[in-house]
């Protein structure tokens, strides 16, 4: 029952979160300047075109009445069709073709960050103040604050120009060929792991520290458990609820802040179709994404949720 | 969409609907998918832009939506190296008064199969002309006044008066006149921008929006099938990546490069780097009606007083060359050269014509730029450089493009840094930009021998006498100095190695050149 609550709660939230999200959205749209009929037919447009354009993406009526339209599409996954940045394509169409392309490096990306992460942040927590450490901190450190295009473009200067081993340009979808994708997409990925890996790592080591000195660890070295079986079963348990719902708060970067990333190594994402929407004044492929950002945030935040929970029961409460 | 990428209609051979039998029938059934499939693809990368809403020439606008269209269609004619417009669905054209009238070239096929006829060419035109089609690429045929089909094989296209620059417009450029199928036009209704068909060498096999396009060799192509089979275009939204791109071998061409990575690139024996002026004018554009740019003398002293080979290094990374007139080198038939002393850096002459000037010790003024790129920087050696000189007190003010054309448009400024890419005739670079009824005449610039030759030569249709008459009109507007001209920038092609039978042309051509292409 406890648990049933818990998750019914938390569903009704994020329902209510992406409501109000995209009624904001969708204010912000329209009070930002310019008219996309303009955009879309150019300034010397005649009125009865710009009339009928204005109609058939439905601009012609009261904001609360285009909302409601809008929103009854979407509900059905109809987002309507883009305007200046593939005009009169589907935007649900565009979405579904990169979503998964920016799935596919995220994880990757994750995978990396957290594979990186758990070894460094360990060995940093383990070895504090030694040379372990100090090695540990410093990659975080650069890893944190190397700029993604200059890190990009030292990836592709070493391997892909200067060894040879992987593509320069180019990203092969997952639904094209699974190897391909991941072939492509290991720059990429890797050039997105690195802040992560570095954010991780930290907070890990962090973590593990403070874990490390709680009563119930001291109390278990007393009574002669060994180093090793303390570690696991006390001190790393309790250090991944930080570590996991920080790896929860970067879905956020993973979908929309590496724009730059995805231009550089052609990765045709979703947050780069934000971008050029957002330039091209294509309203509903911004609200179309905005939407689609929430719903994967909130949700994988909702999870977090849920993993930490089983982690420490007394979160449901 | 259907599962792999394809837009599924172009796959089903029916969305001709009733016409499908018809279609089927022919020699050249509409499925690209057997077409070209035995040599490796070219990967011809579109650099700089990630945007093509339509490939249907009468609503196209954009770059890289001509790039593709030049490989899709043809026009009636299309420009050589020198800018004159030569026959290409067109067999010959002769004037004949008002009346322009082409023989077509007999046994071109669309990719659907039918065959062209003068039909075709009225459509075309007529439908560019329709103010319910609303076609932003009207304006390259508002010269004309009737399109008359006398038999299948000849197009007569009357215009109000003799108008010279029409055969310009005729051409496979960025003009919007390439020529449809009356049939699979009004087959594919609004639909036509997405599944294009038309007479060129390629046709449209897939299109990723944002991400690329792919074109399959077309068999019945009337200049033979073209040596490659399938050519990929990504779209590369960055310059920097279309280059590592092709460092990497992800792709065999560029359609641009950057600039300031030209003198690196060309030291590279692994690739080749094509340039030449292309046709573009870049100029500080000056008020008339204000001070203190409404004294002509005081405009030649400001033209004198700055270094354009400086600007030419500092702006262009040297990728470019100074103008001392509007027309660009490129348009050879009515260049004028660039050695006019008016627009040659002289510190003497320039104060000695300030002294004649009405304002004899300088005067201050705004000159207005945008961004943070090289406008910036054209806008910032122009004042530096004639402040020195000159002794004025000139500044810079930085706002955005868009408010600079809107203050252009309403004569709210006093001098702004200016320019025109992609103007394809002579008489758009003149009579556009300083007739006293071109519509990109700002500055209200008004000088009735101006006007004349610039009346003339749209109505002389023999393109030497035209070309003298520009030079002409260009001679006597320089005397006046409406504007500064200032230089042409390069355009830009990098390839490998490999690549074959890639012929630049000035207007920053792309798709025109796959039918000859080959790999190496």
């Amino acid at each position: 029952m406890v648990w049933a609550r818990f998750v019914a709660g938390r569903l009704l939230a994020l329902v209510l979160t992406v409501l109000v999200g995209s009624v904001v959205v969708f204010l912000v749209m329209k009070s930002a300047p310019g008219d996309p009929a303009v955009a879309a037919l150019g300034e010397s447009a005649r009125p009865e075109l710009v009339a009928a354009f204005r109609a058939k993406h439905n601009l012609d009526v009261a904001w609360p009445l285009q909302y409601g339209r809008w929103l009854a599409g979407v509900m059905q996954g109809d987002f309507g069709l883009s305007l200046t940045v593939a005009s009169d394509r589907k935007i649900s169409g565009l979405i579904a073709a990169r979503l998964p392309n920016t799935v596919f490096i995220g994880l990757m990306a994750l995978v990396i960050a957290i594979f990186l992460s758990l070894i460094a942040g360990t060995i940093a927590a383990l070895r504090r103040g030694k040379l372990g450490d100090t090695i540990a901190t410093s990659l975080a450190a650069l890893g944190i604050s190397m700029p993604d295009f200059w890190l990009s473009y030292v990836l592709i200067l070493v391997f892909a120009l200067g060894l040879g081993l992987f593509p320069a340009y180019g990203f092969t979808a997952p639904g094209v060929s699974l190897t391909g994708a991941i072939y492509s997409g290991f720059l990429p990925a890797l050039a997105v792991s690195a802040p992560l890996a570095a954010v991780f790592a930290r907070t890990l080591r962090t973590s593990l520290l403070e874990a490390g000195n709680k009563d119930y660890v001291v109390a278990a070295r007393s009574f002669g458990f060994r180093p090793a079986y303390i570690f696991v079963h006390w001190v790393f348990r309790n250090a991944l609820i930080p570590y996991i719902t920080i790896i929860g708060l970067q879905i956020r970067y993973i979908l929309g802040g590496v724009v730059v990333i995805e231009r550089i190594f052609g990765v045709s994402g979703i947050g780069s179709l934000m971008v050029d929407g957002a330039f091209a004044r294509d309203y509903p492929v911004v609200q179309a994404c905005a939407v689609v950002f929430l719903v994967i945030v909130l949700s994988v935040n909702l999870v977090v949720d849920i993993v930490c929970s089983l982690l420490d029961p007394k979160r449901t409460r | 969409m259907s599962a792999n990428g394809i837009p599924s209609g172009l796959r089903r051979r029916d969305f001709l609907g009733a016409s499908a039998a018809a279609i089927a029938a022919t020699q050249f059934p509409f499925s690209t998918d057997a077409w070209g499939q035995a040599a490796p693809p070219l990967r011809a990368g579109i650099t700089g832009y990630n945007v093509i809403n339509t490939l249907d020439p009468g609503k196209a606008t954009l770059i890289p939506e001509f790039y593709v269209i030049w490989a899709l269609y043809n026009g009636l004619m299309k420009l050589d190296a020198n800018s004159n417009p030569v026959p290409d669905l067109a067999e010959s054209v002769k004037a004949d008064g008002n009346a322009l009238e082409f023989k077509l070239r007999k046994g071109v096929r669309f990719h659907d199969g039918s065959e062209m006829t003068a039909d075709d060419i009225k459509f075309t035109l007529e439908r560019l002309l329709d103010d319910k089609f609303a076609s932003p690429n009207k304006s390259k045929v508002s010269a004309l006044s009737a399109i008359e089909v006398p038999d299948p094989a000849t197009v007569r296209i009357v215009t109000k008066e003799a108008f010279a620059p029409l055969l310009t417009f005729l051409s496979n450029c960025r003009t919007g006149t390439q020529i449809l199928s009356r049939k699979a036009t009004t087959a594919g209704g609004d639909d036509f921008g997405k599944k294009p068909i038309g007479t060129g060498a390629f046709a449209l096999k897939d299109w990723v929006p944002g991400e690329r396009v792919s074109l399959a060799a077309f068999p019945g192509y009337f200049g033979g099938a073209p040596k490659i089979g399938t050519i990929d275009m990504p779209l590369i939204a960055e310059e920097s990546s279309g280059v590592t791109a092709l460092l990497g071998g992800q792709i065999d061409i560029t359609s641009t490069a950057p600039f300031a990575d030209i003198p690196n690139l060309e030291k590279n024996t692994a690739i080749t780097v094509l340039k030449q002026a292309g046709l573009n004018c870049r100029f500080v554009s000056l008020n008339h009606r204000k001070a203190p740019f409404d004294d002509p003398a005081f405009r030649r002293a400001c033209s004198m007083a700055f270094d354009r080979n400086a600007m030419v290094r500092a702006v262009l990374f040297g990728e470019g060359v100074t103008s001392h007139g509007l027309i660009p080198p490129s348009i050879a038939y009515a260049y004028g050269g660039n050695s006019r002393p008016l627009c040659t850096f002289d510190p003497a002459k320039a104060k000695a014509e300030l002294a004649k000037s009405k304002y004899p010790n300088g005067a201050e003024a705004e000159i207005m730029t945008w961004g943070q790129s090289w406008w910036k920087r054209m806008a910032e050696v122009f004042v530096a450089q004639c402040n020195q000189t000159l002794g004025t007190k000139f500044t810079v003010q930085v706002t955005e493009a868009n408010t600079v054309f809107q203050r252009h448009k309403s004569g709210d400024y006093q001098g702004s840094v200016w320019g025109w890419l992609g103007l394809l005739d002579a008489d758009e670079y003149m009579y556009d930009i300083v007739h006293t009824k071109g519509w990109r005449n700002f500055y209200g610039y008004s000088n009735p021998k101006v006007d004349d030759l610039l009346d003339r030569a749209r109505r002389e249709l023999d393109q030497a006498k035209r070309g003298a008459l520009y030079k002409e009109a260009e001679n006597a507007m320089i005397e006046d100095m409406p504007v500064l001209p200032l230089f042409v920038s390069n355009v830009h092609n990098l390839m490998t190695k490999k690549v074959q039978g890639f012929k630049q042309l000035p207007y920053s051509n792309w798709g025109d050149q796959f039918a000859n292409m080959s790999l190496g």
